[in-house]
């Protein structure tokens, strides 16, 4: 194998098990003896569950049982990662179309499928809730049962769940020359990660032992010891490396049903869900933004006056924090005088929203960058040149009192447009765009590893990051065969199953490098003050002389190797050099938000496209990227995770979203009418560059990355768009309909 | 109604197999279940994906639309056949191109790939992004995985 | 899946009176019925694999002055066969478009037809070359034009037993020029929102025919006269009735239609007039 230090794009850890098929995914492990499940779920939103038949399930051949709330304590356990509103099962209501109200056991697949196709619901559909605008609207029914809200809440009387008032400065009294209002739609699309959910638990000694395709297995296993009145330690959670996540993965979803299900029955059991069930089960909070923003005449920005609706679903989930935290960066790495946002996060009956890559960035992005480029337009002033009048320096701040600007974002908006070609002539029929997104990443957290140098000099790293794609294990492996000199080769990462391996928060918000990282160089740092200790007292010499360098020690004027040293240290007795390691981010309980950021994560996006007048259809021409990473530990890794994004990111400019019919179902569920980008998708030239200034707080200056890369796709093609045929869009996704629409066609109503 | 299964014999990588499967087995659920060879993936489960992708009877398809009992006499290659003997060139070069990331698509990704090369050994990459428009990868790998294809065939434009 | 009982018949007529059995269904190439079938849409008892009846033909012949397409032809082969690309590129060019090359692998033409989806991407193509579908089963064969053949979504006028063996095309007796195209949602492997082709001889005849814009694929007639006026292209393109469903607006596809049947039939005339 290759270099190991920090800059070096070594090869995947894992690459080889998973180009063989080799590599186990959670519905590929074997459980022996396992039951199946099929899930039981309704053909409409919103209904009221009158009566459940399950005698023709059950005389189906293999088919072992049927469980409904019946099955469950009463008043049915819920969990949530803000409000616990999630029952495990439905009892009398279902509030989203998919929402299981029972579950088929079964000895096969097949026959829990038959099973679940044979119980007979007898339901009443009901008014639902599938809009902002019917979440808005005091008429209609309340998505959550009062009960289940606080009684000082003066919201629970409707279906704004939470609100937040952000802003600083006095936006009335600001005067602007140019004033620009426009409202802007961010669709509901979901993850479509190629591995669907898969969930499995078996009775394990007094506890429960669960796999599952989860990004936070440490969150799930207290959610479950939590809802079994189970102490964490005999909750055990495998986690193998998910077949991609992006958020959709990272909150309990069915394992709670699986889990007392498992418990129940005594025996072992599996559910994986169909493709269709995956886009029941998650997506992407949806939001309409009514902006106003004041500019002077030369550009500078001097208000912004908001209302955000964002509408999260039935049960909250993540959603609370995915708005809040987005929303309060109202106006983006941009340094602007007066906010003034009014976020509102709304209940409805339509699948929960979840934590989706970008976190609520690409919404905001989408409504900022427009009303930007609608600025440039208004004023006639260069897109990018607006930009540059505006966008923070280094250590200037954007949100007052807050973690200042902590890259040069002027830097990625120049690469940017140099790359693209900003400012050349351009052909007829094509059009420009650029934009800047930004993202916060985690604002508290901890990540521990434990790092065990064995008596060869081989090396155990037992660390929870998850690797859903990004390369943890390959980064987390650089960075301990950088700092200890061991080759890549020798060092095994043990990760995935939390009766082993120590506590980490999560595997989001681009935090693992920065968190992990550090904990994984903290500990390194403490097994060579460990090894050096144990040296100098073998050698009778005081610590001081005994010098480290990565892959040797030297000691009294002599050179040794790593595995020499413990040789000598681990003559008579084996033994092992143990010890770990962490990061802490304790937070702030005063911030609205629990902290400021570890830092910020910046990328810019510039678009050409070439429109076909006549029909709306467009191409992408040239779509570059640029990320301000801090320090790319493995650049290969980065480029792949912000190209990927970049490709993720059209998917919801250009194609996806879900639609639903007035009695709250979900029309193109499936992969034959939801619409992902696919090889011929791909624009003609695609680049993506990395930005290294080494001033994030990660090893070696690192930030976090893999979500930039999709935060400002939108704007910046819809202003490509826009420069080429003259029409304005501020609704997603940019189908060739939707641009013809807007050129030639009369309005057939917007979509939410 | 419960299936009534029949016994079926193939060569799966080259190796006479025979197994009892109902009707309504797919090819898919039969490898993966019966044979336990788990590289090939259920995602869509309806042909739109590709991720379970394996060659049948020398042509590329999707096994979750081949029933178990039309393959009686036929010969499959699924992921772990290509490669059993060392890693092919077209798997060093997904590696050395960071073409993989999560890494679930793969499999089919490289058996399309294989059975695209068989057919068109240099081929051009608008050939590439066609033989494999049938497999999606929702980490977006798309530019890397067509770099590797090219580089794998020595073909125009290989980085 | 639905369990069901599989036979594989090895002559028509065994195989037609098996299709004449209670909720039996004629499995080719599997790739719409096995979607059907995980879907609960269809429920079949019987699944009859007609892969190795043996009198239904294998290849793709000349005979005389037609070209003879198998009922087992598969997509691939289509696409691939030099008769079809050299006499009906068009035909050629949209069995290429039919999902992704491991579908191709697997679906046939005869299958397409008889699923009969009013998207049906060969459909547009074979009638504007003006194909017959020919069908055996407990009555005596029988040549059915295609643009007789489909009754309405999914639905054709094959009766119970009855199984397309083959389809064939006049070879055109002149140079035609043609053309086809295809709306989507995106370039990905996509089912088409409007499809068409065209082609023009050198009488001035032409021949189009559209998908996914009515209830079935429609065929459509006009002259290069008539088609140099407005209301020619309003005459000919009132066969279509174009409806919003999960795909596409009703009012884009009509502006897709003339959109693109104009262009069709101008690269169509350009390709005759390069060719005489």
């Amino acid at each position: 194998m290759s270099g190991s230090g920090l800059g070096i794009s070594a090869p995947r850890v894992g690459g080889s098990e998973r180009v063989t098929g080799a590599q186990s995914f959670a519905a590929d492990i074997a459980i022996e003896d396992v039951l199946h499940v099929a899930l039981v779920h309704l053909d409409c939103g919103h209904a009221a569950i009158e009566e459940i038949d399950t005698s023709g399930a059950v005389g189906i051949e293999g088919v072992i049982r049927v469980f409904t709330a019946k099955d469950l304590p009463d008043p049915v356990p819920r969990f949530g990662p803000r409000f616990a509103d999630r029952p495990v099962i439905a009892t009398v209501e279902t509030k989203y179309h998919g929402e299981p109200l029972a579950a088929v056991v079964a000895v096969s697949k097949e026959a829990a499928a038959e099973g679940a196709a044979a119980v007979q619901v007898r339901h009443k559909e009901l008014p639902g809730v599938y809009s902002i605008d019917d979440a808005l609207d005091p008429e209609s029914p309340l998505v959550v049962d009062p009960a289940l809200r606080s009684g000082d809440d003066p919201l629970a009387g409707s279906n704004v769940r939470q609100r937040w008032d952000w802003g600083w400065g006095d936006v009335d009294s600001t005067e602007a020359d140019v004033v620009i209002e426009e409202t802007y739609t961010f669709p509901m699309v979901t993850h479509f990660s190629i591995e669907p959910h898969a969930f499995a638990a078996a009775p394990e000694g007094n506890g429960i032992a669960v796999w599952s395709s989860i990004q936070h297995p440490y969150f799930l296993q207290g959610t479950l010891a939590s809802l079994l009145d189970l102490p964490i330690s005999k909750v055990r959670v495998h986690a193998p490396d998910p077949g991609g996540g992006f958020g959709g993965k990272g909150f309990p979803k069915y394992e709670p049903l699986v889990t007392m299900i498992a418990l129940e029955l005594g025996r072992p059991v599996r559910l994986v869900l169909t493709l269709e069930e995956t886009f029941q089960a998650v997506r992407r909070t949806n939001a309409r933004l009514q902006l106003r923003t004041g500019f002077t005449r030369d550009g500078r920005l001097v208000f912004i006056d908001a209302i955000e609706d964002f509408m999260m679903g039935a049960y909250a989930d993540i959603a609370p924090r995915v708005i809040s935290k987005s929303s309060y960066f109202a106006a983006g790495p941009y340094k602007v005088g007066a906010v003034r946002a009014v976020v509102r996060g709304l209940m409805s009956h339509t699948t929960p929203s979840t934590a989706f890559r970008g976190f609520g960035a690409p919404q905001m992005t989408w409504g900022i960058e427009s009303q930007m480029d609608a600025a440039a337009r208004a004023l006639k002033i260069d897109p990018v040149d607006i930009r540059l009048v505006n966008l923070a320096r280094p250590g200037e701040e954007i949100v007052p009192g807050d973690r200042p600007a902590d890259g040069d974002w002027r830097q990625a908006l120049n690469i940017a447009a140099e790359k693209v070609g900003w400012g050349e002539p351009l052909l007829p029929g094509h059009g420009r765009g650029i934009s800047v997104g930004l993202k916060a990443s985690a604002t508290a957290g901890a990540s521990y590893c434990i790092l065990r140098i064995l008596h060869d000099g081989s090396v155990s790293l037992i660390a929870g990051t998850s690797d859903m794609g990004q390369g943890a294990r390959t980064i987390l492996t650089q960075l301990v065969s950088e700092n200890l000199g061991v080759p890549m080769e020798r060092v095994t990462l043990v990760m995935g199953d939390t009766a082993v391996v120590p506590f980490d928060y999560s595997t989001s918000a681009s935090r693992s490098t920065v968190f992990m990282g550090s904990a994984v160089v903290d500990a390194c740092q403490k097994a060579i003050a460990d090894l050096r200790d144990k040296a100098a007292d073998q050698h009778h010499v005081s610590v001081e002389d005994v010098v480290f360098t990565p892959g040797q020690v030297s000691v009294d004027g002599a050179v040794y190797t790593l595995p020499e040293v413990l040789n000598d240290v681990f003559g008579a007795v084996p033994g092992e050099i143990i010890v770990t390691g962490s990061q802490r981010g304790e937070g702030d309980a005063n911030h609205p938000l629990g902290g400021a950021a570890s830092f910020y994560e910046v990328s810019c996006t510039a678009s050409e496209v070439s429109v076909d007048l006549e029909t709306g259809d467009f191409e992408l021409v040239k779509h570059i990227t640029v990320a301000d990473v801090g320090r790319a530990i493995n650049p290969q890794h980065v480029e792949m995770q912000d190209e990927g994004a970049a490709v993720m990111g059209l998917g919801h400019t250009l194609m996806e979203h879900l639609i639903l019919d007035e009695h709250g179902r979900i029309v193109n569920l499936g992969a034959l009418d939801y619409r992902i980008p696919t090889f011929k998708d791909m624009p003609s030239t695609m680049e993506s560059v990395l930005v290294e200034n080494g001033d994030g707080p990660g090893p070696g200056g690192a930030k976090g990355s893999g979500e930039g890369g999709l935060l400002a796709t939108s704007p910046a093609i819809a202003a490509a768009l826009s420069e080429a045929t003259g029409v304005v869009i501020k609704d997603l996704p940019l189908t060739p309909e939707r641009v013809w629409q807007a050129m030639h066609g009369g309005d057939e109503g917007r979509e939410q | 109604m419960s299936p009534i299964e029949s016994a079926i014999t193939l060569t799966v990588n080259g190796s006479r197999r025979t197994v009892r499967v109902s009707p309504s087995t797919t090819l898919l659920e039969m490898v993966r279940s019966r044979l336990e060879l788990t590289g090939a993936k259920e995602c869509c489960a309806e042909g739109e994906c590709g991720a379970c992708t394996m060659i049948l009877d020398d042509e590329p398809v999707n096994s979750c639309l081949v029933l178990a009992v039309e393959t009686d006499g036929s010969e499959i290659t699924t992921i772990e056949g290509i490669g059993a003997a060392g890693m092919t060139p077209l798997q060093e070069s997904f590696l050395a191109t960071g073409a993989i990331q999560c890494g679930f698509c793969i499999p089919g990704m490289v058996v399309a790939a294989t059975a695209l090369l068989e057919r068109i050994p240099r081929p051009t990459e608008p050939e590439v992004r066609e033989g494999l428009s049938g497999n999606l990868c929702r980490c977006g790998g798309y530019k890397r995985i067509c770099a590797a294809v090219m580089a794998a065939a020595g073909g125009a434009g290989a980085p | 899946m639905t369990w069901f009982e599989y036979h594989r018949p090895q002559s028509v007529g065994e195989a037609s009176d098996l299709l004449r059995m209670d909720d039996a269904v004629a499995l080719a190439g599997g790739t719409d019925l096995l979607v059907a079938v995980r879907h609960r849409a269809v429920r079949p008892a019987l699944v009859v694999d007609l892969k190795s009846v043996t009198d239904i033909a294998d290849g793709i012949e000349v005979e005389r002055d037609r070209l003879r397409i198998g009922g087992h032809v598969v997509m691939n082969r289509l696409t691939r066969d030099e008769h079809v690309n050299r006499h009906f590129p068009v035909l050629a060019e949209a069995a290429a478009v039919v999902g992704s090359v491991q579908i191709r692998n697997r679906a046939t033409l005869a299958g397409n037809l008889c699923n009969a989806s009013p998207a049906a991407d060969t459909a547009p193509a074979l009638l504007a070359y003006g194909a017959t579908v020919i069908a055996s089963g407990p009555d005596a064969p029988r040549s059915i034009p295609v643009e007789e053949f489909f009754t309405g979504p999914g639905t054709t006028v094959l009766g119970r037993g009855e199984i397309v063996t083959a389809v064939e095309i006049p070879i055109p007796p002149t140079v035609l020029g043609s053309a086809f195209a295809r709306v989507t949602r995106r370039r990905g492997v996509d089912l088409a929102s409007v499809s068409l082709a065209c082609t023009l001889d050198v009488s001035g005849r032409a021949r189009f025919g559209f998908g996914a814009v009515g209830p079935t694929p429609l065929l459509a007639q006009s002259t290069r006269d008539e088609l140099a006026t407005d209301d020619g292209w309003s005459r000919l393109l009132a066969v279509t009735s174009p409806i919003t469903d999960v795909r596409a607006g009703a009012e884009y596809r009509r502006a897709m239609l003339h959109v693109h049947s104009r262009r069709a039939f101008q690269a169509a005339s350009e390709e005759l007039r390069a060719a005489t």
